[in-house]
């Protein structure tokens, strides 16, 4: 195979390397027009609140101003990013209409002739505001009496009935009743921003025959043009999205939240709208990875054997849903963790907060997850008076394995990874642990949940999953969607 | 309002005389790099502006084995004179290349906390400040000038024009504790000046940054260090002293408990650093 | 709110342009002239994207008024690419990679000409202390150096 292969290997210069290092790259918000109008954003000061009243009557007096776009401009003010997917509600203002929940939160879009212009005008919109209390910690957004974010009346995002990711997998109480030693623990994360060097941005400019083409630095191009026809109620084909060169992104520029109401704006003013975000709006407005709080109970024998394992995790998601649902999904996937343990409760709660929106950021769901089991495995190895790595050795799934959402292991390389770390780091290791493989165990090819757990369960879109859908002895769902 | 009128003085007397005219609403800017970014992000809308890049202020003069540091001499070239060696590394500790070669000596005594690091050393080898206004200069121990957070004496028709540095008596030790290596904001930053006589100390000047509304003098550190040989009781007792009497906020880099901790250590820290440095007379 | 006539030299040609009052070089360069590869990144000069040379020195052009460089001699990323090819640091940026995103690239390229104007043969430790003001959120810096150091052993060598 090897000697057919052009580029593995080898080092190729890239094909957009000439323009990068002359700076001749264009990113969206090199790029200028004619006429090009400013777009700046009226935010919310404070983390949750009534608007009683917003006055524009100065703003407009402000040399330059051209229009301002409220609630009642948006053709389909309220969305969420992963409606497309099937997920809803649909919950997310796209500029804020009777309530503010996040500070920063979008109230009034500001169109001037310069972006000084824009944000005089922006300093002297009058918001008539009736601050009310705000929940900043996930549990306690879930406790009785807590300050209720959404609009319809719950902090938890609801699977399929079920106010959390449910993962059930063998009898986690007997295994607990087995164990010789429980270990339990608390991990905690904060959000974490993921500061690209380019800030979120797009110029929408308006093009002969209706139609509108969007320079924009999003990560989800066709993300972005659907979930803009949708807000905008316009038909995708009057949307022209130029993208692909994003300056830097990590997560943070696949949410939805500059073309649509740029897009509006240059519909209604039939002139080039540029919104790009400031530093300080990249950094409080955009949004984060969430932050994370993960509970562990693990059932362990002497030998270093887990047993029963059940996590209860918490997802901020800040307040409103974009893609942590989806977090969630893949989280309760992988909070058991690459190892193989035969009873298994999970339940995962994507929460939400007065803080702002969290969303996609590098392996989001998963990070945080492997975090707090690696340190969790840690433990156990203290606990039982073992090394880290028998512990790891000791658990480590293989393929065959059926992991507790139904999926059958087939691409299991934990045993071959940890042998070359080894390696590398010059540890040793016993004659038993580098005679592993990830290979089939003995004595049967597919593992407890047989040929039954090859299904995963899910069909189509975010809602997928039903309970007892899947393989025999399962009692609830597992990972669904994408 | 967007900016209607940028002046740009080509002498003191012009800065001077264009403050009087245009009165307290104009907005003074030295380097720019405090701010410009309040301009660029719409936190300030000034009409007015005076920029003082070009008003012969940027002199840079050793004087009687000290400095005189026109206010508006930038922190590159601050860090290039071999004079004063707290004032090099102060001014190194201070943002990155490209800022320093914007902003000023004069500026960084205006430069909000958890900024003014220059600030902090200046006060700690007791430079003196000349305000200068339509009735003529008068000067001030820097140690006098500020009197709150972003408050000092500076009347609303006077500019700083000059920064005096005596001749550096005693050892000096410098250290500016940040989240990451370069380019980053004060959690604290510590100068001290001890001065001994045959090992005994005679005087000392402990200058904190970020740990109170402005730079300050640990004055209660001063005490407990006049008089001892900077043994290590003496040390431990003026880095208690500091940690005590500082006053230290939270803000996104660190909280007022962490804050007061680091005031103690780096506190110590300068203080072995003077004292292994030996007697150490005027770096 | 009168504008102003600035005039100044643009890489190595003449440059007059009408703005109103305290408009910053960053935005001249990038919305009036179309010299885009000096980028906005924060524009409160905590990031480097935007450095270009004043008089050979470098600085963050978000920060200063335009009027600040009337009759100064300003250079940009544009001005240091030759005709034919690429500068000597522009080609140590390609050939090692020293780039992911590419928004970062052309304030590092022109702080990395600054530090080899000024000193040919820098040491490491000089490289990163020289970059501290400017951020890169893709690559960890390693690549970056990396080819600061390369740029400046190919001058020293003679290679291009």
């Amino acid at each position: 195979m090897s000697d057919r292969l052009t580029v593995v290997g080898r080092s190729v210069q890239r094909s957009d390397g000439v323009g990068h290092v002359t700076g001749r790259t264009r990113f969206a918000a090199d790029h200028t027009f004619p006429g090009m109008l400013h777009l700046k954003m009226v935010r919310s000061p404070v983390h949750h609140a009534l608007i009683r009243g917003v006055d524009l009557s100065e703003a407009e007096h402000v040399p330059g101003f051209v229009r301002a776009l409220t609630w009642r401009d948006v053709p389909h003010n309220v969305y969420t990013i992963l409606g497309l997917i099937g997920v809803e509600p649909e919950e997310e203002f796209v500029l804020a209409q009777d309530r503010v929940r996040y500070r920063g939160e979008p109230i009034v879009a500001i169109l001037a002739e310069t972006e000084a212009a824009a944000l005089e005008a922006v300093s002297k919109v009058r918001l008539d505001l009736e601050e009310l209390p705000a929940v900043f910690d996930v549990e306690e957004a879930l406790a009785p009496g807590a300050p209720i974010v959404t609009h319809w009346g719950s902090n938890a995002f609801m699977f399929e009935g079920h106010p959390f990711r449910r993962v059930r997998f063998g009898d986690v109480e007997a295994g607990f009743a087995q164990a010789d030693e429980i270990v339990e623990a608390v991990y905690n994360s904060s959000p974490i921003e993921q500061a690209p060097m380019e800030p979120t941005g797009c110029i929408a400019v308006p093009e002969a025959g209706g139609r509108f083409t969007v320079y924009t630095n999003t990560q989800a191009l066709y993300f972005s043009l659907d979930n803009t026809a949708i807000i905008l109620q316009v038909p995708g084909k009057r949307l022209h999205f130029v993208g692909g060169t994003v300056g830097g992104g990590f997560g943070g520029k696949v949410d939805v939240i500059v073309e649509p109401i740029a897009t509006l704006a240059a519909m209604k003013t039939d002139r080039p709208v540029r919104y790009v975000f400031s530093r300080s709006e990249e950094m409080q407005v955009s949004s984060t990875r969430s932050a994370w709080r993960i509970r562990i109970r693990d059932g362990v024998m002497r030998d270093g054997r887990i047993v029963a394992r059940k996590v209860t995790s918490y997802a901020d998601s800040g307040a409103y849903s974009r893609q942590t649902p989806y977090a969630l999904t893949k989280h309760a996937a992988n909070a058991a963790g690459p190892y193989a343990i035969p009873n298994v409760w999970i339940d995962a709660y994507c929460v939400f907060t007065n803080r702002t929106p969290s969303s996609a950021m590098r392996g989001f769901g998963v990070t945080m997850a492997s975090f707090a089991l690696e340190v969790q495995m840690d433990r156990i190895a203290e606990r039982v008076g073992l090394d880290p790595w028998t512990v790891r050795f000791v658990n480590a799934y293989r393929n065959g394995d059926v992991k507790p959402h139904r999926k059958v292991v087939e691409d299991a390389t934990l045993i071959e990874t940890m042998q070359a770390a080894a390696d590398l780091v010059g540890h040793e290791l016993t004659d038993e642990q580098r005679a592993m493989t990830s290979a089939p165990r003995d004595g049967g090819a597919g593992g407890g949940g047989g040929t039954a757990g090859r299904e995963v369960a899910g069909g189509r879109g975010g809602a997928a999953g039903r309970e007892g859908a899947v393989g025999s002895g399962s009692v609830g769902t597992a990972e669904g969607g994408r | 309002m967007t900016v209607a009128s940028y002046f740009l003085p080509r002498s003191p007397a012009e800065a001077v005389e264009i403050l009087a005219a245009r009165g307290p609403s104009l907005m003074v800017m030295s380097g720019g790099t405090v701010a410009m970014p309040l301009v660029n992000e719409g936190i300030s809308l000034p009409e007015e502006v005076m920029g003082l890049r070009f008003a012969g202020l940027d002199r840079l003069e050793v004087v009687d084995g000290g400095l005189e540091i026109g206010a508006t001499v930038t922190l590159t070239r601050l860090l290039r004179q071999r004079t004063v060696r707290m004032l090099s590394d102060a001014a190194r500790s201070t943002a990155s290349w490209t800022v320093r070669n914007l902003a000023t000596v004069g500026g960084n005594l205006f430069t909000p906390p958890p900024g003014g690091d220059v600030a902090t050393a200046l006060l700690a080898l007791d430079a003196s400040v000349t305000l200068t206004g339509p009735a003529g200069s008068r000067t001030v121990p820097l140690a006098d000038f500020f009197t709150g957070f972003m408050t000092t004496v500076l009347r609303d028709d006077e500019l700083v024009t000059s920064i005096r540095v005596p001749a550096v008596e005693g050892g000096t030790a410098y250290l500016k504790f940040g989240r990451k290596q370069a380019n980053t904001p004060s959690v604290v930053t510590v100068a001290v000046r001890v001065v001994r006589d045959g090992g005994a100390v005679t005087d000392a000047r402990i200058a904190l940054g970020a740990a109170g509304p402005h730079p300050i003098l640990a004055d209660g550190a001063r005490t407990a260090l006049v008089g001892s040989r900077l043994d290590d009781d003496a040390i431990g007792a003026a880095a208690d002293a500091a940690a005590r009497e500082s006053e230290p906020f939270s803000d996104g880099i660190a909280s007022e408990w962490y804050r007061r901790r680091m005031v103690r250590l780096f506190v110590r820290r300068a203080l072995e650093q003077v004292a292994s440095a030996g007697a150490g007379e005027g770096r | 709110m009168a504008s102003v006539v600035v005039s100044f030299e643009l890489n190595g040609r003449p440059a007059e342009v009408l703005a109103r009052p305290m408009t910053t070089l960053q935005s001249v360069l990038r919305n009036q002239l179309g010299f885009t590869a000096t980028k906005e990144g924060c524009r409160q000069g905590g990031c480097g994207s935007c450095t270009v040379l004043v008089d050979g020195e470098p600085m963050p052009s978000c920060l200063l008024p335009i009027e600040d460089v009337a009759g100064r001699r300003v250079t940009t990323l544009e001005g240091i690419t030759p005709i034919d090819g690429l500068s000597p640091v522009q080609q140590a940026f390609l050939d090692g990679n020293g780039f992911q995103c590419g928004y970062c690239t052309p304030g590092m390229e022109m702080l990395a000409t600054a530090l080899l104007e000024r000193n040919p043969s820098p040491g490491r430790d000089e490289i990163v202390e020289a970059l501290g003001g400017n951020i890169c959120r893709c690559t960890g810096y390693q690549p970056i150096v990396d080819a600061i150091e390369a740029a400046a052993g190919a001058a020293s060598t003679g290679e291009r």
